[in-house]
């Protein structure tokens, strides 16, 4: 090869609406131009036996410069850059593609047309960076490849089966994956990595999943989107959404959005496994509520766990977990929680406190437990946490005499004698006839009285 | 290089490994054991004491001695599981500025980072002793269910701790790493790991040194505590049925019961009958009590059966996320101490028509399968790949207060996906985007990440705007979302920082003054 600066890698064609049999050509030309079909490079036509190379090359630019060919194929955007090394990288692009003759093979089936191999960029390659160039360039060219369909980027057939799918998926993540590269000086290779990593984990998920690839197998390959079109290409130059608008007047953009979205399948919701789980969490819910009946109270409550555990939104799971619990600890629970607190002993309002913050937390609000709570804390001089459950009580139930009268009680405990005082005035505001608490408003009142006369004398 | 370790730092135990020569060793503390208790005490005299030596004097001196800090790291304050540890642990558990719990003991207060950075160092200590050189990397496991504050805090536990954390991965994958070690066949594992407190079940898929996670399911309600709940259950009716005394009120008793059943039911995995002998256990008028009583494995079987029924429900459920049978997972990996138990083993060998592998010790599984990503990320000769997975749905707050996901929970990262969103009002210039992390429907009961507002959108009748809204995690881990409005091309976004409970500053005067305390101790 010493010409290495003609454009021989050029494909030709006839050009559109030239009828061959109306030209005017020698013998040799004419079988020249037979072997002219769109695919064969102009390297390959200067070998052809009988004609000398210099004639073809002649030949076939006076063609060109006539009109009679078109440059069709890699074209001459990459002619422009050829540089010796081309040589190199085409003959190793040609190994790499023997190597996965799946992809080659579908490829030539499916994007005869959209398929050929891209340029690269060869800037890119820095031979400074820890990793190799015949890495970088696989890297490149993949990279640049991203836009062909789903099965082509794993390089499979259409329609092969799960296993091929994932197969193929993790001999590329082993090339691709990010964390092959950790710690690495990759320079650009990072980010050119984890866009071709995403693209195979999305060839991958809609390709393993059946109805997804129905809708990816009924839509055609879109025309050439450029490589990886959403919006999180950070490194693409400009917003992807300007370039179909700018490529030309496409009558059918809304519906290459629309496919574009299809095949990103960005928002997918296994509605049927939710559904599974929640038709599941609904069933073991009934075996518990069934279990509940037959009075296998333990039974029903790790059921429930279970039932909350696939379904974690429904509210009235945890309400039965809660009233189950208020229920499992049966008769004795309903005696403690009924048996006036004045009456009960230590132990008996320790045991009832722990049963109550065992349930407080399924039913945070409920009006009964928490007044309950409260007063048995209050028993147990536990004037904090009495506070809180009355406070929590009065939020719900703001004219409960009873629960102000509480409120003031655990403050005249706590020696503030003040907010005391405000509290059985609201009890007394609410309900006159509160003899608790007009008895210790009194009291305090008195108390008030005597130590003011005592400050005097 | 240095190497780099893995550390399973654990709730009651901590270990930590290495791969030497292709092969993952658990390191031995100075005493020769592998595990080391994850505790830590200041003694009467001001000493401060980790591992054995901490646990070693617990029981004299237990409210200066912490254990089951990781109930508590990167939980808040009002937290039900901290306020249960609060009833249940002798050591003081007091608010923090931050709202977060923080331990006082010796007469000083310390974070709960700070405390699993005390274990964590002591880890790296072992470690530092039998490589002979210094260690300053690690990747360190995390339960699958803990959410991106827990990680977080584990990461500055890390940091306190002297290391750098290359990566925090779930346990049960750790498992499957380390089984999958050496290996290169297709093989489908599944990992029941059951510990003290929780249920996980995960299901991975192998083929020649990649490992893909494909569904991970569990039960944060149930674990080895609930087996020791019935046996107390058990012995509190049997007590009242035959002394005509209840305990249920006595704390202390219960504290006894307890112990004495955890105890009994670990070793009915060896034997077939034990004797729970509690002398003294109550008194009334006509004197002491005791409590003597023999527990069979049959017995205790039949308490716990739904129990582990309830574990195979998980596992029937994860199978079907995962898309495979059981008759296909073709390796069961045992994790946590309460798969020791005969019972465990064999629904569990039944259920899946398969015995267990034997290979892995349950103890020591999780911290190997930490070296083994470690030394994957950085060891090129490792030829293993992890295809991690997010371990919590991302998505955004949306009209009604729902919550729309974008990504969700155990999706293989890196990542991007979008998604079209549009407008509520006539003529809104404005939307604002809540990133949330969590598994509610409800946008409230979800995590917010971070927020920010996309202004400048043109006046259109509500529908009609498009908003493209795009989440992108990258292979360590960390999110930025942005939004786009297709119609002007206007963009915002933000890269979502994950926030521990301390700020770096916090953390900064923290190690300042740990490695003062280094020094005082060298002298």
């Amino acid at each position: 090869m010493v010409e290495t600066r003609d454009p021989k890698e050029q494909v030709l064609a006839l050009a559109a609406g030239r009828d061959a049999t109306q030209l005017d050509l020698s013998a040799a030309e004419g079988y020249l131009l037979s072997r002219i079909d769109g695919t064969t490079p102009w390297r390959l036509l200067r070998e052809i036996g009988g004609i000398p190379a210099a004639e073809v090359d002649a030949c076939l630019a006076r063609w060109i410069e006539d009109g009679i060919l078109d440059v069709v194929g890699t074209g001459a955007a990459r002619a422009k850059r050829e540089t010796p090394s081309a040589e190199g990288e085409r003959s190793e692009r040609e190994a790499s593609s023997t190597k996965r003759p799946q992809a080659a093979e579908s490829a030539a089936v499916d994007a005869a047309e959209s398929f050929s191999p891209p340029p690269i960029d060869e800037s890119a390659l820095d031979a400074k960076l820890e990793l190799s160039l015949d890495v970088q360039r696989r890297i490149l060219e993949f990279e640049a490849s991203l836009s062909r369909p789903y099965h082509a980027l794993l390089g499979i057939e259409q329609g092969a089966p799960p296993k091929a799918v994932k197969r193929a998926y993790f001999k590329l993540s082993k090339e691709f994956h990010p964390d092959r590269y950790f710690r690495k000086n990759i320079g650009s290779y990072g980010v050119r990595l984890d866009r071709i990593f995403k693209k195979v984990l999305e060839a991958h998920e809609i390709l393993s999943d059946p109805e997804l690839c129905k809708v990816e197998n009924s839509t055609p390959p879109p025309s050439a989107p450029p490589p990886s079109a959403p919006a999180m290409d950070a490194a693409s130059a400009g917003p992807a959404e300007d370039r179909p608008g700018a490529a030309g007047p496409k009558k059918a953009r809304p519906l290459t959005k629309l496919e574009r979205l299809q095949q990103r399948m960005p928002f997918k919701i296994n509605h049927a496994a939710i559904a599974d789980r929640r038709a599941r969490a609904e069933e073991i819910f009934r075996a518990a509520q069934s279990s509940q009946q037959a009075g296998r109270l333990q039974e029903a409550e790790a059921s429930i766990r279970i039932a909350i555990s696939f379904d974690p939104g429904r509210t009235e799971f945890k309400e039965a977990l809660g009233s189950l619990r208020i229920a499992a600890t049966g008769a004795r629970a309903s005696k403690l929680l009924a048996a006036p607190s004045e009456r009960m002993s230590d132990g008996e309002l320790r045991e009832a406190l722990t049963l109550l913050e065992d349930v407080l937390p399924y039913r945070p609000h409920d009006p009964g437990l928490n007044e309950r709570a409260a007063q048995v804390c209050f028993r147990l001089g536990k004037l904090d946490a009495a506070l809180e459950y009355a406070e929590t009580l009065l939020e719900r139930n703001p004219e409960q005499a009873a629960a102000h009268t509480l409120v003031g009680r655990i403050y005249k405990d706590r020696g503030d004698a003040e907010k005391a005082l405000r509290a059985f005035e609201r009890a007394l505001k609410y309900d006159e006839n509160d003899l608790d608490a007009r008895r210790a408003l009194a009291s305090l009142r008195i108390g008030a009285h005597d130590a003011a006369r005592g400050g005097v004398s | 290089m240095s190497r780099v370790i893995g550390i399973d730092l654990g709730t009651t135990n901590s270990c930590v490994s290495v791969v030497e020569n292709g092969q993952a060793t658990v390191i031995p503390n100075s005493g020769g054991y592998k595990t080391t208790p994850s505790m830590f005490g200041i003694s009467q005299d001001g000493k401060r004491l980790v591992g054995h030596l901490a646990k070693r004097q617990a029981i004299t001196n237990a409210r200066n001695t912490v254990f089951a800090a990781k109930r508590l790291i990167g939980r808040r304050f009002d937290d039900p599981e901290v306020q249960k540890s609060i009833d249940l642990c002798p050591y003081e558990i007091v608010r923090g500025p931050n709202e977060d719990p923080r331990i006082k003991i010796g007469g000083k207060t310390f974070t709960c980072p700070e405390i699993s950075g005390i274990i964590l160092r002591e880890m790296k200590r072992v470690a530092e002793e039998y490589l002979s050189e210094t260690v300053q990397e690690a990747v360190i496991t995390v339960p699958a269910y803990f959410n991106d504050t827990q990680r977080q805090c584990t990461k500055d536990a890390g940091k306190i701790a002297g290391l750098e954390v290359l990566r925090i991965i779930n346990e049960p994958t750790a498992a499957a790493l380390s089984y999958g070690m050496n290996r290169k066949g297709d093989e489908k594992i599944a990992v029941y790991d059951l510990g003290g407190g929780t249920f996980d079940i995960s299901i991975l898929e192998m083929s020649d040194g990649v490992i893909e996670v494909l569904a991970t399911s569990g039960n944060t309600f149930l674990g080895g505590e609930d087996f020791d709940r019935r046996i107390v259950q058990h012995l509190v009716e049997w007590f009242e049925e035959t002394e005509g005394m209840d305990l249920r009120g006595d704390t202390m008793a219960l504290q006894r019961l307890k112990d004495a059943s955890e105890k009994a039911k670990c070793d009915l995995s060896m034997r077939d009958a034990v004797e729970i002998n509690l002398p003294f256990i109550a008194s009334d008028s006509e004197g002491p009590r005791h409590l003597n009583y023999e527990l069979t494995r049959e017995k205790l079987e039949s308490l716990v059966y739904d129990v582990v029924e309830g574990t195979l429900k998980s596992v029937e459920q994860c199978c079907v996320d995962a898309g495979v049978q059981a008759q296909d997972i073709d390796q069961v990996v045992l994790v946590g101490g309460q798969t020791r138990m005969p019972l465990v083993q064999s629904r569990v060998t039944e259920y899946f028509g398969k015995r267990p592998h034997k290979g892995v010790n349950p103890d020591e599984v999780v911290g190997l399968g930490a070296a083994v990503q470690a030394a994957a990320l950085l060891d090129n000769d490792n030829d293993m790949l992890l295809l991690d997975v997010t371990p919590l749905s991302l998505g955004i707050g949306t009209y009604g207060g729902h919550f729309a996901r974008l990504i969700e929970r155990n999706t293989t990262v890196p990542v991007s996906k979008g998604h079209i969103f549009t407008t509520t009002r006539d003529d809104q210039s404005a939307v604002k985007i809540r990133v949330l992390q969590g598994e509610s429907d409800l946008a409230a009961e979800n995590d917010l990440l971070g927020e920010f507002v996309l202004s400048g959108i043109r006046p259109a009748p509500k529908g009609e705007p498009e908003i493209e809204v795009s989440f992108d995690i990258d292979a360590n881990g960390i999110v930025s979302v942005s939004a786009r409005d297709l119609a002007t091309g206007k963009e915002q976004s933000i890269t979502v920082s994950s926030t521990g409970t301390l700020s770096d500053t916090e953390i900064d005067e923290i190690i300042q003054e740990h490695d003062l305390y280094e020094v005082q101790l060298k002298d």
